[in-house]
């Protein structure tokens, strides 16, 4: 088992360090001077040569490039030149807010889906068309869409909720509501697909015979087989859910990561730009390298190998 | 015309009747403003800030040594006098000595010295110092008398001179260094003080309770009517429009044209229109040394290839004016003999591209010569793109390749293939409007030979680019308007660039929410010094 999780830690760091260099290819492959890039929409004297000084443009491809991997392995993530400020303090600064609303629709849209998957799967068939078709439309709907819905219904028409901001938990209902309902929507799907074959296997028969409750067969038993499908989904819900933030962010004018990257990405804040991309593949990374040890835990089949 | 009459005295009568039940309402204090924006500043502090939703902002905590009127004339603000010598190279200023910043800094000639000098010292790397270019130093003639000397004679001094780019913090402020961020650490001498940001979400301003160095131009004098006022950055149209319905903010800035009739006739709300390019309009900059552009015939087809002015009201549903010159008609400098001098004549562009030799026509029926379709680019920089301007393009587009078989090539750019275009030369068209500064300034930043967009292009235009010249080194005022309005006439007329529109700013408040206003100095909503809450 050790070595397995060992393996899989060297790999995620392979990952890691190739996502690095794709960032540093992709910047060196656009048109136009890296001068010109980095600085973004800000142009006074002295800019260009300031940046050709920090990035060391004047050195060979390669020097350039091992100055890169080591300035990131130090943190340093280089300068904003649009917001003059380290990079590090900005994206920095705006990280909570974006995890704190990215965890609370993760928890949310795990529960959704969990307590859907629970009472419907293998029930009526009327109960189970319905709900699939209501997941479906919640897993198609944009998230931007929603959005505004959600805003016209419950703070311009019901004012339960503030429109923007993140002030206290009033702020966090809406977007968190937002951001989850799309993701729980296939998790649903997932989740009861999987516990519809596993309550066909021969074991949960067996269980039943036994005489113990529907409820603790699907709590205790089915749920758990069903898991692993919806852990493999893990990597692509964290994914799911760092992109929606962005868009949540914007409709809900609410401070975060999404926020910061939308206006570096209008003002061609590159700088700021290269580090979410960054942060971006390393929680990737961390997420899935986190979710295959937990496929250990969850499936002692592979605990005895 | 007799309806017509009517129709009209019924206006008028229903205007003075408002205007007098307002002159009941006398303005109280108190009170606090949320105000829903659309732009979250890059940067708060004002000698670094680039952006025009930048600036009202930074107005409400930032003064100046004059202030610009509507009219293109100046009033006093931390300077009471000024005067200019015969040479037109020193500019003088009494300055009013009960001015202190929100630190605690007394405001003074050396605190004025210390903004300038840092302003134009190249290691600070400010971007207000292309204000400065004529400027060489100051001198402190008496703690409260400061002289401001030129290295050569500038027209547009005096009004830079009343820019929020070169507004007064405290040197104390300026030597800590970086104040993007504003808050406490940026401290000027305005209405009100800058209390906190948080980047994402708001920044907040108090009043300046001791303030009483209002601007000339200003409806009152002394402290802000409001206790505090609130910026919101709400980048949907849609929730900026909702928070204001819901009441979870009192204004908001940016209407959408079709939410313009929700507040205007909503009991309850209003909607105020600011005046139209109050600076420069919205333009089609045409690089008149590269083919096929090269050729006047081309461009002036390009001009008058299309009918502009139901292109403008379908996009922006008549909210705001087709343009007649590259100065804006609400700018005092604008050339208004422009107006229906230009435009709309298909058969004689066609006529002018024909005679241009441009007579093949290729499968996708544009015009060709020896081969080569007539095609322009318009390069448009992706983060400039704002209120439906690449709509207008394309409508633009569409109709000259019906009518002319002209290719309008509209790309979006990305700000380093600008950046590369203008370092070469290489640009063919870019849409623009100018910041807000003295018309000759304008004039000189779009089509002087040292301007952002011809420095890099060998042999502009001699005859504009020296009547530019003329008109920032003039100091005869008759003369200067003589050669702004020979300069629009000669862009127009050789084309150099073709105007679109003249862009406005609109703002939604509740009703209660008075003395609403826009500044001429910042082509913009006013700061909201004057603004007051009536009580219910």
């Amino acid at each position: 088992m050790w070595s397995r999780i060992i393996s899989r830690l060297l790999t995620s760091l392979v990952v890691a360090w190739a996502s690095v260099t794709a960032t540093f290819l992709a910047l060196h492959a656009l048109p136009g001077r890296i001068q010109d890039i980095l600085a973004g929409d800000v142009e006074y004297p002295g800019l260009r040569e300031a940046i050709a000084a920090e990035w060391g443009l004047d050195q060979s491809l390669p020097m350039q490039y091992f100055e890169f991997l080591s300035r990131i392995l130090r943190g340093d993530f280089g300068t904003s030149y649009v917001l003059r400020q380290p990079v590090i303090e900005v994206v920095g600064s705006q990280l909570l807010p974006t995890v704190e609303l990215a965890l609370t629709a993760g928890v949310l849209a795990i529960v959704i889906a969990g307590l859907i998957a629970l009472l419907t799967a293998g029930r009526g068939r009327l109960s189970r068309e319905l709900a699939s078709f209501v997941e479906l439309v919640f897993a198609s709907t944009p998230v931007f869409w929603l959005g505004i819905l959600l805003l016209m219904a419950f703070s311009f028409n019901l004012r339960w909720f503030p429109v923007s901001g993140a002030e206290g938990w009033s702020s966090l209902v809406l977007p968190a509501i937002t951001l989850a309902l799309p993701t729980a929507g296939l998790l649903t799907q997932v989740l009861r697909e999987a516990m519809e074959k596993t309550l066909d296997q021969p074991f949960v028969t067996t269980v039943r015979s036994r005489g113990v409750g529907e409820f603790i067969i699907r709590w205790r038993h089915v749920l758990r087989h069903a898991l692993l499908p919806a852990v493999t989904l893990g990597g692509w819900l964290i994914g799911g859910l760092l992109g929606g933030a962005v868009i949540t962010e914007k409709v809900f004018g609410r401070p975060g990561l999404g926020t910061v990257t939308l206006g570096a990405v209008l003002t061609h804040d590159v700088p700021v730009v290269l580090t979410v991309v960054l942060l971006a593949a390393f929680i990737h990374v961390a997420a899935s390298t986190v979710l295959d040890i937990l496929y250990v835990l969850i499936d002692p089949r592979l605990r005895a190998q | 015309m007799k309806k017509n009459n009517l129709l009209m005295g019924g206006v008028a009568i229903a205007l003075l009747a408002t205007s007098a039940a307002n002159a009941d309402d006398k303005p109280v204090s108190g009170g606090a403003l949320r105000w829903g924006v659309t732009t979250e500043p890059a940067c708060f502090d004002p000698h670094y800030a680039s952006q025009q939703a930048a600036f009202f902002v930074a107005r409400n905590y930032i003064d100046s040594l004059i202030a610009k009127k509507t009219d293109g004339t100046f009033a006093p603000w931390l300077a009471t006098e000024w005067s200019i010598s015969e040479d037109g190279k020193e500019y003088t200023y009494k300055l009013r000595e009960d001015v202190v910043f929100h630190d605690g800094e007394k405001f003074d000639a050396a605190a004025v010295k210390a903004n300038y000098d840092f302003v134009k010292k190249p290691e600070n790397a400010v971007t207000a110092v292309s204000l400065l270019q004529a400027y060489d130093h100051a001198e402190v003639v008496s703690p409260y008398v400061i002289k401001l000397v030129l290295s050569t004679p500038d027209s547009s001094f005096l009004e830079s001179t009343s820019n929020v780019k070169l507004g007064l913090i405290s040197p104390k402020s300026l030597a800590k260094g970086d104040l993007c961020g504003g808050g406490r650490a940026l401290a000027g001498t305005g209405p009100f003080v800058f209390e906190n940001y948080t980047r994402g979400q708001s920044a907040v301003f108090a009043r300046n309770v001791g303030y009483n160095w209002g601007p000339g131009n200003a409806a009152h004098s002394g402290p802000a009517y409001l206790d505090r006022v609130t910026f919101r950055f709400l980048p949907e149209y849609a929730v900026r429009t909702g928070a204001l319905t819901s009441g979870q903010v009192d204004l908001i800035e940016g209407v959408q044209p079709t939410d313009a009739p929700l507040f205007a006739e909503q009991p309850g709300f209003k909607l105020l229109t600011g005046p139209s390019g109050a600076s420069t309009s919205f333009t089609f900059n045409i690089n008149y040394t590269r083919p096929p552009a090269d050729d006047v015939r081309v461009r002036r087809a390009l001009r008058d290839g299309f009918d502009l002015e139901p292109i403008v009201k379908q996009v922006y549903l008549g909210t705001v004016p087709r343009a007649w010159s590259i100065i804006g008609p609400a700018n005092p400098a604008y050339n208004k003999a422009l107006v229906g001098s230009w435009g709309n004549d298909i058969a004689g562009a066609n006529k002018l591209l024909d005679e241009a030799g441009w007579t093949g026509r290729d499968s996708e029926g544009f015009r060709t010569k020896d081969g080569k379709r007539l095609s322009i680019e318009v390069g448009y920089p992706q983060p400039y793109v704002r209120d439906n301007r690449d709509i207008l393009i394309q409508g633009v587009q569409a109709a000259l390749r019906k009518n002319v078989g002209l290719d309008l090539n509209l790309r979006l750019i990305t700000a380093g293939e600008y950046a590369k275009n203008n370092a070469n030369g290489t640009w063919a068209i870019y849409p623009n409007t100018d910041n807000p500064s003295d018309p000759a300034r304008e004039l000189w930043d779009m089509l002087g030979s040292k301007g952002f967009l011809y420095s890099n292009i060998p042999n502009p235009d001699q005859e504009i680019t020296s009547q530019i010249d003329e008109s920032l080194r003039t100091t005869d005022p008759v003369r200067k308007r003589q050669l702004t309005d020979a300069i629009q006439k000669r862009g127009v007329d050789q084309a150099f660039i073709v105007p679109l529109f003249a862009p406005s700013w609109f703002l939604a408040a509740k009703s209660n929410v008075n003395g609403l206003g826009f500044e001429a100095g910042l082509d913009s909503p006013s700061s909201a010094y004057d603004f007051w809450i009536a009580k219910k």
